[in-house]
């Protein structure tokens, strides 16, 4: 996996590239978490894989961010990824956690 | 009620119902499981689940959940009570360790053969009937992701002799050949509806075979668990063998 971290005003951009997966899920999280941004976008667009550990690890960051009044928005997902997200109720999470952190 | 279990596998006869299951861990041990628990004198659940990561700390976290899905059972079996409950109990667990675990619940009453369906964040059921396969369409959000269990409810099917429903877990339509190419849903529902002389276990087995033509012995990512479930008797005239 190769993390690729842009700015653009006040927000981070961690483009995302390769398999996001058990062995690797700490590098992106460690770099989510040293971000001071009020906004880190996560661009998935050059992900082919992510696994349960790294679903688990993007909500939980989202959470996190959330809680402190900060924003993780997962971008650009391929379809495929897309649809293993929706199965485990990905985005109706986001949404929930969007207006009560503490849900 | 005749139930043989061997190593990862797992074979169910109870009130009209066979059901046969395994699972394949990829490498290091994982958090898929499945379960058969029989309830009273007509009842019987078929459950499949995974708990999210890798080695002893998810092996630990799904037989904790396993202990809790009985133990919800066990106060009260309603299909919709059990997963809120889990959510709650096995929920604060999982946000413990910052995990996650998805489960679809099936429940079969052998006397009205009605099948009860529960999901949480899993793959939905197939149903095989008259040669043909349909996707269950019960939906929800994975145990230890929201306090609350946030789902669309009790999805019912009657089934006949004959009927057959097939569980599994993502490492079945994820895994991959030499290609980059997945298994896939659509490749399952094929050998699915090929089925239907089959019993459950057999079933399973060719499943499991047509697999692994596909991958041609590549090394898979993910455990692989399926479960199918046959109807065996017919609904009203069962008490329990």
């Amino acid at each position: 996996m190769e993390i690729r971290v842009r700015q653009k005003k006040g927000m981070a951009i961690l483009e995302v590239e390769g398999e996001l997966d058990f062995s690797n899920v700490e590098q992106l999280q460690q770099e989510i978490q040293r971000r001071p941004e009020e906004v880190v976008e996560i661009d998935l667009q050059g992900l082919r894989f992510i696994d349960s550990s790294g679903a688990g690890m993007l909500l939980s960051l989202a959470r996190h961010l959330y809680r402190q009044g900060r924003t993780l928005r997962i971008a650009r997902i391929p379809d495929h990824i897309r649809e293993d997200l929706e199965v485990i109720g990905f985005f109706r999470v986001l949404e929930v956690l969007e207006t009560n952190p503490n849900a | 009620m005749i139930e043989v279990v061997t190593g990862n596998e797992q074979i169910l006869k109870a009130y009209g119902l066979e059901g046969s299951g395994c699972s394949l861990p990829a490498g290091q041990v994982g958090g898929d499981f499945f379960e058969f628990i029989a309830c009273d004198e007509r009842t019987v659940f078929a459950v499949i689940g995974d708990v999210m990561g890798k080695g002893f700390r998810a092996a630990r976290l799904m037989e904790t959940i396993r202990h809790m899905l009985r133990e919800c059972i066990r106060i009260n079996p309603h299909p919709l009570e059990v997963v809120r409950r889990l959510n709650k109990v096995g929920g604060y667990e999982l946000l413990k360790y910052g995990a996650f675990a998805t489960l679809c619940l099936l429940c079969y009453d052998g006397i009205t053969g009605r099948l009860s369906c529960v999901n949480a964040g899993h793959h939905p059921p197939l149903l095989l009937s008259d040669g043909k396969v349909k996707v269950a369409r019960c939906r929800g959000v994975a145990l230890g992701l929201l306090e609350d269990y946030l789902g669309s409810g009790v999805e019912e099917f009657f089934l006949a002799p004959g009927d057959a429903v097939v569980l599994y877990t993502d490492g079945l339509v994820e895994a991959c050949g030499p290609g980059e190419q997945r298994y896939g849903l659509e490749r399952l529902k094929e050998i699915v509806c090929l089925q239907g002389g089959a019993d459950a276990d057999r079933m399973k087995q060719n499943i499991l075979s047509d697999l692994e033509t596909f991958t041609r012995g590549f090394p898979q990512k993910d455990d692989v668990t399926l479960v199918v479930t046959k109807v065996t008797g017919k609904g009203g005239e069962m008490g329990g063998d």
